[in-house]
């Protein structure tokens, strides 16, 4: 090895110690940038080939060191624990908001809920009961059942408008999807030419998983890893994106929740309209599965379910009070009449009005009777002790939107809990710990110092070759 | 590697930590402050479903407790209408007897008896049309404007009755039978037999006066008074059952009012106590994580390194 050898070898030293130096300063800068992975310098000692020129036996010391490239401290086990516990956690989410919301608006139990207005409604058949024919008492009750129809009528639009505001939501949510898949087949681009030419793709690699993780909590899917560094998201089995090819999605159906049944709103391919993507998770796979359509056993979507629960109690009402007031009489002696029609063109809660439009025409009395006779009256108002009354039909309504909500909440809790657990473990393997970094930093430095001693050691060496030989005594 | 602590981690936790103390803290103060332990279905479903049942019962038995004040007000119209209607009965009795007395009255002193016996059968008029609230008290439920013509028919229809419902299962009649009473049939006085279609009390007065101008001797109409009397009597016990089973309704109403709420408020409403308890506890677990963070977070190697 000539002089120079150990020149260059204490250059590398210098190289390196600046190189780690450089890496310890882009992580402590992004100490608290989302979605940083901490990363390190890794380096090597060069080896010097045994030369077979050389017939010396002199042996040989290696050539100082070699910067290998920059580490990139994440976990990919780590990463897709994260990404399956928020695509969990987003599906739960949405359900338990858009639920909460949902209960929200029934305002069970209390004073201002439709159970308070039908036994005002109920008390008002007895008074005209009581006093028939007292032309106060039966405005009273038709102000009452007025009052009713309209609640009942508004529940329905609540509900019909948690349903419209949610669908315009997950439009939002698909088009954010979208937007996030067609940059991750854009950074795939950048870091697969990246690392074609030798480069270190350690910042777009988390760009990439930071947004791979925000689809994670809009749709779920899984993700795989390719050879050349990029990756392949599958939702549903099929790639939404796929090294740089990006495919996208779209969410179709109908605007309307009246029409959800038969034009069910889905994500689908654009490439292949008509068939529905598989969803596993995510708010967009939580926000379908709220707005699926009703199905009769209770176990559609639950606005839908909550909209046709407002129908059915419609129609048990006007059945049930119409099948007694038909049998009384007015005071003109009209029998056969109903209280409550229903329009056939509408939904029941929205279609229900109430016939009568004065006391006179109120059919209370039994046919027969007297004309102050109330036991029709009196009878209807019996309807809310019965087993079978709309209050019951109602207290079912609500205890089972309660329990769908409560699940949800509950679900929505656990899996907010497992996403912390998830991306305190991602955390704690990727984040950067400063006094880690500082420590380093130390080292960093006295490595530098201490290549820069070796230096000035041959070079004072060096000198005293080139200038002080053969000047002895001088 | 996953017990690796970072200055990051220890802030997420923290804040975490933060986050949770101070969510069970809003929690808390929401429920002591609003006192209800259900504010929406889903903090306890079945609840929620008894909560409703209960608020209906409690609706309904309010509904009872009008209708009992009702009827018991009915009722007591009745009651001082039919003992309005005894005495003048006795005071007609009273007169007729003293008109019986053929020897020792003059015509005078019967056209005086039979005046007055006119008079009282107006009052008695009057009495039969009493109303309560612009309804016959003893016509059942026609509308008609009395229950008795002037020339004494019957307006009221046969088995026609005025009915309170004092709880689910029962109704009660609140107002008399005017036919039992004063008896239908205007052409016929009150017969001894209870069997036969009773005859118009009024007309039997008629019958006396006409007997006392005539010179009849009305001793003979005693018999039929007695029997007219009887008959209010019966009708007076009936009130006064009636009466007596309405106080009990409301006796039992009462009660009923007080276990509903009770039930209603251990389903729906908090235990202070605990909520107070709680309350404080949450509070202090929260300051302490809020000093013990201001404490962690502060050092790193930065402090030290000079």
């Amino acid at each position: 090895m000539s002089s120079f050898g150990t020149l260059n070898t204490a250059y590398t030293g210098l190289v390196a110690a600046r190189r780690g130096l450089d890496v310890v300063g882009q992580n402590i800068a992004n100490a608290n940038t989302d979605g940083y992975t901490r990363q390190r310098v890794t380096t090597s000692a060069s080896v010097t080939a045994p030369s077979s020129l050389s017939m010396s036996q002199t042996f040989t010391v290696g050539q100082g060191v070699s910067v290998d490239g920059v580490a990139r401290l994440g976990s990919s086990l780590l990463d897709a624990r994260v990404r399956l516990a928020t695509g969990t956690s987003g599906y739960w989410d949405v359900r338990a908001s858009t639920m909460s919301s949902l209960e929200g608006t029934l305002q069970e139990p209390g004073p201002n809920g439709l159970s308070s207005t039908l036994q005002k409604f109920w008390s008002a058949w007895q008074d005209l009961g009581n006093n028939a024919a007292v032309p106060a008492t039966g405005a009273a009750l038709l102000a009452q059942a007025g009052g009713l129809v309209s609640q009942i009528a508004n529940g329905y639009h609540q509900v019909d408008d948690q349903w419209s505001t949610l669908r315009s939501d997950t439009d939002v949510k698909v088009a954010q999807l979208n937007d996030a898949g067609a940059r991750v087949a854009n950074l795939n681009a950048k870091i697969r030419t990246t690392l074609a030419a030798g480069g270190s793709a350690n910042e777009l690699i988390d760009q990439r998983n930071t947004i791979t993780t925000s689809i994670s909590k809009l749709v779920g899917g899984t993700v795989r890893e390719l050879p050349d560094g990029t990756n392949e998201i599958l939702i549903g089995g099929n790639p939404l994106v796929s090294g740089d090819n990006f495919h996208s999605v779209a969410l179709v159906g109908t605007y309307h929740m009246d029409a959800v049944g038969s034009d069910p709103v889905q994500l689908e391919w654009t490439s292949r309209p008509g068939s529905p993507v598989a969803l596993d998770g995510g708010e967009i796979g939580g926000a379908i599965s709220m707005l699926a359509a009703a199905d009769g056993s209770g176990t559609g979507g639950p606005i839908a379910e909550a909209a046709a629960s407002y129908n059915a109690f419609a129609a048990n009402l006007a059945t049930q009070v119409n099948g007694i007031y038909s049998t009384g009489a007015n005071a003109a002696g009209t029998t056969g009449v109903n209280f409550f029609s229903l329009n056939g063109a509408l939904p029941a809660a929205l279609g229900l009005t109430v016939i009568p439009t004065t006391s006179a025409d109120l059919a209370t009395a039994t046919v027969g009777a007297g004309a102050y006779n109330g036991d029709v009256a009196g009878a209807i108002s019996q309807l809310g002790a019965s087993k079978t009354s709309p209050d019951s039909v109602w207290a079912s309504i609500v205890a089972g939107i309660g329990t769908t909500s409560q699940t949800a909440q509950q679900q929505s809790t656990l899996a907010g809990l497992s996403t912390k657990a998830a991306v305190d473990n991602q955390l704690s393997n990727a984040g950067v710990d400063l006094d880690e970094e500082n420590v380093n930093l130390l080292s960093f430095q006295r490595a530098y110092q201490g290549a820069a001693r070796v230096m000035t050691a041959v070079d004072q060496m060096l000198d005293t070759l080139i200038n002080h030989t053969g000047t002895v005594g001088l | 590697m996953l017990t690796r602590v970072t200055n990051q981690t220890i802030t997420r936790n923290a804040q975490y930590n933060l986050q949770t103390g101070l969510t069970a803290l809003a929690k808390l103060q929401n429920q002591a402050s609003s006192q209800k332990a259900i504010s929406v279905p889903s903090d306890d479903p079945a609840g929620t479903s008894k909560s409703l049942q209960i608020r209906g019962e409690q609706a309904a038995t309010a509904q009872y407790g009008r209708n009992i004040s009702d009827g018991t007000a009915w009722l007591n119209t009745v009651d001082s209408t039919l003992s309005a209607v005894s005495s003048i009965m006795g005071r007609i009795r009273d007169l007729t007897v003293q008109g019986a007395n053929d020897g020792a009255m003059s015509p005078t002193s019967k056209d005086a008896i039979a005046t007055e016996l006119t008079n009282l059968k107006g009052e008695l008029l009057k009495q039969a049309n009493t109303s309560y609230l612009g309804r016959n008290i003893f016509a059942g439920n026609t509308n008609a404007g009395v229950a008795f013509n002037a020339d004494y028919t019957f307006n009221g229809l046969a088995g026609d009755s005025v009915q309170r419902r004092i709880d689910a299962n029962t109704t009660v009649r609140v107002d008399a039978d005017g036919a039992a009473v004063f008896g239908t049939n205007p052409g016929v006085p009150p017969s001894t037999d209870p069997g036969t279609t009773p005859g118009s009390v009024f007309t039997l007065i008629d019958n006396i006066v006409d007997d006392l101008h005539n010179g009849v001797n009305i001793g003979a109409r005693l018999t039929e008074i007695d029997a007219r009397k009887q008959a209010i009597s019966a009708q007076q016990s009936i009130i006064g059952t009636t009466e007596a089973q309405m106080d009990r309704a409301q006796q039992t109403n009462a009660s009923q009012t007080v276990s509903l709420e009770s039930q209603r408020s251990s389903v729906e409403d908090l235990d202070v106590a605990k909520v107070i308890l709680d309350l404080q506890t949450q509070q202090t677990t929260y300051q302490t994580s809020l000093g013990v963070t201001a404490k962690v977070l502060q050092p790193t190697l930065m402090d030290f390194l000079r």
